[in-house]
């Protein structure tokens, strides 16, 4: 097991916004989070990077606990996030942007051939090259986060919402580079998104999480017909008093 | 026209050291969202550091009677090392409060650092006299002379920025450090180490007070604990009217500081210009109703003020 | 075991906090002013100007949630205003030769005098604080900042009406320990009843989450007005007792020094809560008191000058380190006997 979050709990001052939540992903896997909003799926993904510290349970990575450690060290580790909105810096250009990846490798010489990997996947970076990030379209944004992170090299890298403001066909090919990048490079990935069709169609393995806590996880082969996801996802069968002492 | 130009260069000097104080308070307030009012009490440190620690009315120069070059890189190390110190011993543990709490903070500071220097050096103002070649005047045309700092001020400044722009631009920890600036979080996220990252804003602003310390001294010839406030304040103003976190801002609004009070003292009648500072100030107020953020738009001080 | 079942109970315990600081600084005055020490009196009675401004500065800050450097600036204007009022009959016009005829000639009680000092103060609250309460945040802080400086600089300058960089003698010294008690347990009062009224409570929501009282309808403008202007009238209150104490006024001690004192007491005690307020004042004026006695030297032994000042600057550096709540911890005095945990959750929740 690559990465293994084991029941954490996870406070915003008092309040609980996540409940024993366990999410395991394996070498090589596609994993998916999804949730309404509010599950808690930012949550989840902010503490694997060390900005949220869990009040309780463990983060491993490759065998290494990495809850407590700060959010560089996590990324020294080998685990890279591409947060919720992006965050491109606006004023850095975009090979500026690009080289902040770098930030955590001495390799030089794989720096440089890196680089040009991901120019090569994302040729509209190459032409943008020395243009403020900011001045760049939402989807080529997402194109630069997701190359950014490329560059530090991960050994998995999590994404929240890559569809998040992006016209469908530009989430088509952001997914296509995705999948290829798993297949080329033997990327994991960890991806949380709100919708599961996206889900169902990309990964291997699927989470639902709702009111910050776990509902469903399987095999996405086992969940085709979408009834048991759907049932997870809007709650229906849960009691109510549970509810209550999550949302308080 | 003589009256005109020597106004200019004043106005222009003016201008620059406001713009090198007001680039050291944004440089921390970019990275830790700090308004550091210890800044002038830094200033006040690497004056002090030229004379031997004694409350004597008489100063005796150490420092100040080194070698020039020997002299500046004293003082400079000596308020770096201080601007680390109070990193690492103060504003490290509470850079997760609020920005008005850290205010406090760095007021607590200065008015420690203020008093720990009236515990050592005395109350009474020291004179300490260094580079006094640049005190004269010197003639660039027919009946215009100005004194020579007004120039080495404007110069070192020039220099100073241009290095600092290189510097951010050229190497990998000044484009780090613009990227943690503008998105603290995210450059973490990506590695960029945020502790070196905040050390290294004090180191450059640590720098900038040191050589405006030397500047100052110079000029003024003057050593009192309290010299650092008054030209805080005017630093202070110049980064919220160039707009918090951004060191364009900062720059262009410690020259609209420095031209603005040197105008308003040329043209102002005697009965209102004595209310200068007041409308200075005032200036200030008016410009955070209208624009918060500050003159120069930077999308990092628009989400943070 | 104690029932709390009478109204008058229920009284006494709604108004606890309020009670046992009012006893608790009856009893210091009591002490002070049975044993006859001048020197100690005159400590106590500038605590008790001091809790004067700080709990004015808890109506705002407290509740509101925004720092403000700026109210000094108001004890200014409070402390002038009084002054024109009551300051030295036969030199006033030496000393403000720029005051309108009327104020040259008459004087006033120091009482109505105080109190007008007040009204100026909150006047200047509230022209001013029509521009300044719109911003929020760190532009807030640093717009009362400002605003305080503007203050500073014009009364600086304006020495037809304030003797400039030069003092103003003569002010009837009429700020007694039991003058001052009486405007501390005043203002204790304003600050306590403010906070629990509507008023209070609905800018404690604002200050809590701004969103959301908002979006319930408070109108977070018009309640942190009130509040700036209800403790700029205490703050002007204080300035005009600070004068009657000193018996003598300049403009240089309502800069940065008063102002970073003031709000360090404040904030040693915890910045939200009024009984913070006063255990700030106490703990801090006592402190100060201790370590100035012991700079002038008692006996051989002796601390270097400005050791309190030092004292106090690493003192507030370290409570922002380690408890930015402050001694109290932001909580109130709670009602101390066991008869109803509902009332004092209640009160804690309230604080």
């Amino acid at each position: 097991m690559l990465l293994s979050v084991d029941n954490i709990t996870v406070h915003y001052s008092r309040l609980p916004a996540l409940r024993e939540v366990s999410v395991f992903v394996d070498e090589g896997e596609i994993v998916c989070i999804v949730g309404p909003n509010g599950a808690g799926k930012s949550t989840t993904l902010l503490s694997i990077s060390g900005v949220l510290n869990p009040t309780s349970g463990d983060i491993t990575f490759d065998g290494k606990r990495i809850n407590g450690m700060s959010p560089e060290a996590v990324a020294r580790a080998g685990i890279s996030q591409v947060p919720e909105g992006r965050h491109v810096f606006t004023t850095l250009n975009v090979e500026e942007n690009l080289r902040i990846g770098t930030s955590i490798r001495q390799d030089r010489s794989d720096i440089e051939k890196d680089f040009k990997k991901v120019l090569e996947i994302f040729p509209v970076l190459a032409e943008r090259r020395k243009q403020a990030a900011g001045k760049l379209s939402g989807g080529e944004q997402q194109m630069l986060v997701i190359g950014r992170a490329l560059l530090t090299s991960p050994r998995i890298m999590t994404i929240d919402e890559p569809s998040l403001g992006l016209a469908p066909n530009l989430v088509d090919r952001v997914y296509e580079t995705l999948l290829e990048l798993r297949k080329d490079r033997g990327l994991t990935l960890l991806i949380v998104e709100q919708s599961s069709e996206r889900a169902l169609k990309s990964a291997d393995r699927l989470y639902v999480l709702r009111s910050g806590q776990m509902q469903l996880e399987g095999n996405v082969a086992d969940l085709q017909d979408g009834e048991k996801v759907r049932q997870a996802y809007f709650g229906f069968e849960e009691s109510t008093t549970d509810d209550d002492e999550v949302a308080f | 026209m003589d009256y005109i130009i020597q106004t200019v260069i004043s106005a222009l000097s003016f201008g620059s050291f406001y713009a090198l104080g007001a680039l050291g308070i944004g440089l921390l307030f970019s990275v830790l969202r700090l308004i550091n009012f210890a800044h002038g009490d830094f200033i006040t440190i690497g004056g002090f550091a030229l004379i031997v620690p004694s409350s004597a009315v008489v100063a005796t120069v150490l420092i100040g009677g080194f070698h020039p070059v020997l002299l500046v890189i004293c003082v400079v190390a000596i308020v770096i090392i201080v601007a680390l110190l109070s990193y690492f011993l103060v504003f490290q543990h509470v850079q997760n409060s609020s920005p008005a709490t850290m205010m406090i903070v760095s007021f607590a500071l200065g008015y420690t650092l203020q008093n720990i220097i009236l515990m050592i050096y005395g109350g009474r103002p020291k004179a300490v006299n260094i580079f006094p070649e640049l005190t004269g005047q010197v003639q660039i045309s027919d009946g215009v002379s100005v004194q020579i700092l007004q120039l080495v001020i404007i110069a070192v400044t020039w220099i100073l920025l241009i290095a600092l722009v290189l510097f951010l631009r050229r190497t990998k920890v000044g484009v780090q450090m613009r990227a943690a600036a503008e998105d603290f979080r995210m450059a973490r996220m990506l590695g960029v180490n945020g502790k070196s990252v905040i050390a290294l804003a004090f180191i450059l602003s640590g720098l900038l007070a040191g050589i405006m310390a030397l500047l100052f001294v110079t000029q003024t010839g003057v050593l009192t604990f309290r010299m650092g406030t008054p030209i805080m304040l005017f630093f202070f103003i110049a980064t919220v009217i160039g707009g918090m976190g951004s060191l364009v801002g900062a720059v262009v609004g410690g020259y609209a500081v420095g031209i603005v009070s040197v105008v308003l003292a040329a043209v102002l009648p005697g009965d209102i210009r004595i209310f200068r500072d007041a409308l200075v100030f005032l200036i200030v107020i008016i410009i955070l109703l209208g624009r918060p953020q500050g003159l120069v738009l930077t999308k990092s001080a628009k989400d943070r003020v | 075991m104690i029932e709390a079942n009478t109204p008058l109970l229920r009284l006494v315990r709604t108004f606890w906090p309020l009670i046992i600081l009012s006893l608790a600084l009856l009893i210091i005055v009591a002490i002070v002013d049975f044993t006859g020490d001048i020197i100690l009196a005159q400590t106590l009675v500038e605590g008790l100007v001091r809790i004067v401004i700080v709990a004015a500065l808890y109506i705002f800050i407290g509740n509101s949630g925004i720092i403000s450097f700026g109210h000094i600036g108001f004890m200014m204007i409070g402390a002038y205003a009084t002054a024109w009022q009551t300051c030295c009959p036969y030199t006033r016009e030496m000393f403000m030769p720029g005051l309108p005829v009327y104020l040259l000639n008459n004087t006033h009680h120091f009482i109505p005098a105080i109190l007008l000092g007040g009204l100026l103060a909150a006047v200047a609250a509230l022209i001013t604080g029509l521009a300044i309460m719109r911003l929020s945040g760190i532009a807030a802080s640093i717009g009362t900042f400002a605003l305080m400086m503007v203050f500073y600089s014009v009364y600086l300058r304006w020495s037809t009406w304030t003797s400039g960089a030069s003092s103003v003698v003569g002010l009837p010294t009429t700020t007694t320990p039991w003058v001052g008690y009486v405007y501390a347990v005043i203002t204790l009062a304003a600050a306590f009843l403010y906070s629990r009224s509507k008023w209070g409570l609905a800018l404690r929501a604002s200050r809590d989450d701004e969103v959301a009282a908002r979006a319930s309808g408070v109108n977070v403008f018009r309640q942190r007005l009130l509040a700036f202007v209800v403790s700029a009238f205490f703050c002007g209150m204080a300035g005009g007792l600070f004068g009657h104490f000193l018996g003598m006024l300049t403009v240089d001690s309502f800069h940065l020094s008063m102002t970073f004192i003031t709000l360090s007491m404040l904030v040693l005690g915890g910045m939200q809560s009024l009984s913070g307020a006063v255990v700030g004042v106490v703990v801090l004026s006592f402190v100060i008191d201790v370590l100035r006695r012991l700079e002038t030297g008692v006996g051989n032994f002796s601390i270097p000058t400005s050791s309190a000042e030092v004292f106090v600057g690493i003192t507030i550096i370290l409570i922002l380190i380690f408890r930015p709540s402050g001694i109290t911890g932001n909580a109130e005095i709670y009602w101390p006997f066991k008869a109803d945990v509902s009332a004092s959750a209640a009160m804690k929740r309230q604080s």
